[in-house]
């Protein structure tokens, strides 16, 4: 089949969705489909320009491509599935959060004038109809998925991605705790830095990169546990699965959070993750003293969850190992079998 | 977001005093309300859009189509027939004139004269008895920027009758159903309720012969009858005919909203009955469903949009009487029949009219008639400068395709 993947692009960042659909359209071609990436960039901002730039979607013509029919478009995050085609397939990575749960929140765009209102119910309006157009609709995460029946009434079956290609192994349980998430505030990473700061003899490692990574580094200065966190940056995938191999935990405890690969990761890597109670899709497969630590969103909880499991790491290589049976279960041929069905 | 109501309210006797009462609570919480004080035509200061609820009842309504005069906005059309309310603003005030230009609007010259004879008391008022085919809702929907109705047939006949606004198919908000005791002493084998005035268009005179019928097959079946007799409606000597007494019937006048909720609890279904219908909801319905209550209803308007779980329909036409008695013969025989149909009811109350939720659809509907306009317009500009810019010109075929393609996402205007 000529499948054609769909993905907004933010020029000059990377993170979770890029990994997945990268990783989609390269599993698509090994087994002999005709794929490949649609991308459009996306600016949200000022004003209705989340419109405009989301129009833009609709203006696309992908019923061929060079005289070829195209037999399917498999479209993941906002703005990419106001795209038309026939058979237009809905991997929801997430809607436009800002017209939804984050509005009136720090985290969210829309002020209180009617001109910012109505461009967040147009934004409403654009998902109801862009999404029930799907032939079939799938969300990562049953966090996804029940977003979107609340907001639209949509029904999505839950169809998680299996993380990134890495050469996942566990090694050792060497007492840090690793946090592998993009450094943006809704990840937040500044609980952990805290944590640290109170939890004498804990050390973390950070990697990764993004816009919150300044505020980070002079927390942890002014915090005085520069030398028990550490700021790798974005790292290789070598050296990233290194340090899954011989980190004692993971960190992982965004805000309702859509998917994240994080938990996936850190369990083919057998190694436990801690989250908190409010992390929403995590929570699918972090289970509290099964798969990890869930705990309160606080920062003395996430910092005793993570020096328990380094001074547990019997347990910690437990539940490490039970979160590796959840994660050996999605794959890319069960994936790819229930899209194209 | 400032948004202005206005809206009868309590001590005022009106059924939508009664819903706004419900709704208010939690429409504040989503945006800033300023309830408009009764007689203001002037929406306050800062607002960004007003909320008009218009019923037919000229005396709790006139003010507040004198104000949506002055400020156009949304207005809850809560039925799609007004010519009551009309006639009561024009003839009920000695604006003769009013009326016959209201007539003259709808009807041409045919209306204009059908108007004459009705101020020359030639013929009966058109609002009582062809009220659907003159609605004279049109300067309302003039004046409406958008409109929230309650049911898919208010929305047909407004689209009908050519407004090209926008439309919010908005459920009637369910009023959370009291722990109220069922009344004492008030039980029937089993025992159904009509609640409201009693006259013609609530199809009484049927009603009573169904259950008159009813009462020869079932003899422990009773009648609850609950509200004032319409002036005109000659209960007694209907009842008299019928041979319906005591032993069949119990009849209680208007009652409290407490003593009507503990009446209600009493009755296995309730009967409520309406032709012709001026599009409106019922909150006699409303609060059955509320209960848990088996509804037998007329299948037309909003009543026929019922699921069919929750409610036995009863066509009008000459099998009316017949298939009414039909109804209430399965509900008195079948109790399984009623404890099926009492929970799908409660379901439909808490899953669609939960006023939460109902809340919910009113401030989108609110947030986008208060700034849609400039959004599209915000859109459109953005488009069309692009569009220039690469030499898209007003008209070419590629604008058509621009248009379509806003149009199908409901960005255009």
């Amino acid at each position: 089949m000529r499948i054609a993947v769909c993905r907004p692009q933010v020029p000059f960042a990377h993170g979770g969705a890029e990994v997945m659909t990268d990783a989609l359209v390269a599993e698509l071609r090994s087994r002999g489909h005709d794929a490949d990436l649609v991308t459009v960039p996306f600016k949200w901002y000022p004003g209705a320009r989340v419109l405009t730039q989301a129009f833009l979607w609709r203006l696309l013509d992908l019923d061929e491509a060079d005289g070829q029919k195209i037999d399917l478009v498999i479209a993941t995050k906002f703005p990419s599935y106001v795209v038309r085609h026939a058979e237009k397939r809905v991997w929801l990575i997430h809607q436009f959060r800002q017209a939804y749960e984050l509005d009136g929140t720090e985290l969210g765009q829309f002020g209180d004038s009617a001109e910012d209102r109505a461009v967040r119910r147009k934004v409403q309006t654009l998902d109801r109809i862009a999404l029930g157009e799907a032939s079939r609709l799938f969300a990562t995460s049953a966090n996804v998925a029940g977003r979107l029946e609340r907001s639209t009434g949509l029904v999505a079956e839950v169809l998680p991605h299996p993380p990134q290609d890495l050469d996942y192994r566990c090694e050792a349980y060497d007492g840090f705790v690793l946090s592998a998430s993009r450094l943006d505030r809704a990840k937040r990473i500044d609980l952990l830095v805290e944590g640290v700061a109170r939890e004498p003899g804990l050390e973390a490692v950070v990697v990764s990169d993004g816009p919150d990574r300044g505020r980070l580094e002079a927390l942890a200065r002014d915090l005085g546990v520069d030398g028990r966190v550490r700021f790798e940056g974005r790292v290789s995938g070598e050296r990233l699965a290194e340090l899954y191999a011989r980190c004692s935990s993971v960190y992982y405890a965004p805000h309702d959070e859509d998917f994240g690969m994080g938990p996936y990761e850190s369990f083919l890597a057998e190694k436990p993750v801690v989250t908190t109670t409010d992390a929403g899709g995590p929570l699918d497969v972090v289970h509290d003293r099964q798969t990890g630590l869930v705990v309160a969103p606080e920062a003395a909880a996430i910092a005793g969850a993570a020096a328990w499991l380094r001074d547990h790491p019997d347990e910690a290589a437990r539940f490490g190992r039970a979160g590796k049976a959840f994660a050996v279960e999605v794959t890319w041929d069960r994936a790819i079998a229930r899209l194209l069905s | 977001m400032k948004v202005a109501y206005f809206s009868p309210l309590p001590p005022e006797r009106s059924g939508i005093a009664d819903y706004s009462t419900l709704l208010l609570p939690e429409l504040r919480r989503r945006v800033e309300l300023a309830v408009v004080r009764r007689g203001r035509r002037r929406p306050p200061r800062g607002t960004d859009v007003c909320l008009y609820q218009i019923g037919n009842n000229p005396d709790a309504h006139g003010w507040i189509v004198e104000a949506l005069r002055r400020t156009p906005g949304v207005v809850v059309l809560h039925d799609f027939v007004l010519h009551h309310l009309v006639a009561g603003l024009t003839i009920g005030r000695r604006d003769g004139h009013g009326y016959l230009a209201a007539m003259e609007r709808e009807g041409g010259v045919v209306g204009r004269l059908l108007g004459h004879a009705v101020l020359d008391k030639r013929i009966p008022p058109l609002w009582e008895n062809r009220p659907e085919d003159f609605h004279l809702a049109g300067e309302v929907l003039d004046l409406a920027t958008c409109l929230i109705v309650h049911s898919r047939y208010v929305h047909d006949r407004t689209r009908a009758a050519g407004y090209e606004g926008p439309i919010r198919v908005v459920p009637h908000p369910a009023w959370p159903a009291p722990a109220a005791q069922a009344a004492d002493g008030v039980a029937g084998e089993p025992l159904f309720g009509a609640f409201g005035n009693l006259n013609a268009t609530k199809r009484v005179p049927q009603l009573l012969e169904a259950f008159a019928r009813l009462r020869l097959t079932c003899p422990g079946a009773r009648l609850l009858l609950v509200g004032a007799t319409s002036p005109g409606f000659d209960l007694d000597r209907r009842l008299q005919r019928l041979g319906l007494d005591a032993d069949g019937l119990i009849r209680e006048d208007y009652v409290s909203e407490t003593r009507l909720w503990s009446l209600m609890s009493a009755c296995d279904a309730v009967v409520s009955l309406r032709a012709p219908t001026m599009g409106e909801t019922s909150g006699t319905a409303i609060r059955a469903l509320a209960l848990g209550k088996p509804l037998v209803v007329s299948d037309v308007g909003w009543f026929a949009e019922l699921p069919g779980e929750v409610a036995l329909k009863v066509p009008v036409d000459t099998h009316e009487a017949d298939m009414l008695t039909a109804a209430l013969e399965l509900l008195a025989q079948r109790p399984d029949v009623r404890t099926s149909m009492g929970a799908a009811a409660a379901e439909l109350a808490r899953r669609q009219h939960d006023v939460g939720r109902v809340a919910d659809l009113y401030a989108a509907a609110l947030e986008e008639a208060a700034g849609g306009r400039r959004v599209a317009d915000a859109v459109l500009g953005d488009v069309a400068q692009a569009a220039a810019e690469i030499g898209i010109e007003p008209g070419a075929a590629e604008t058509g395709e621009i248009a379509r393609r806003l149009a199908e996402v409901e960005l255009g205007r």
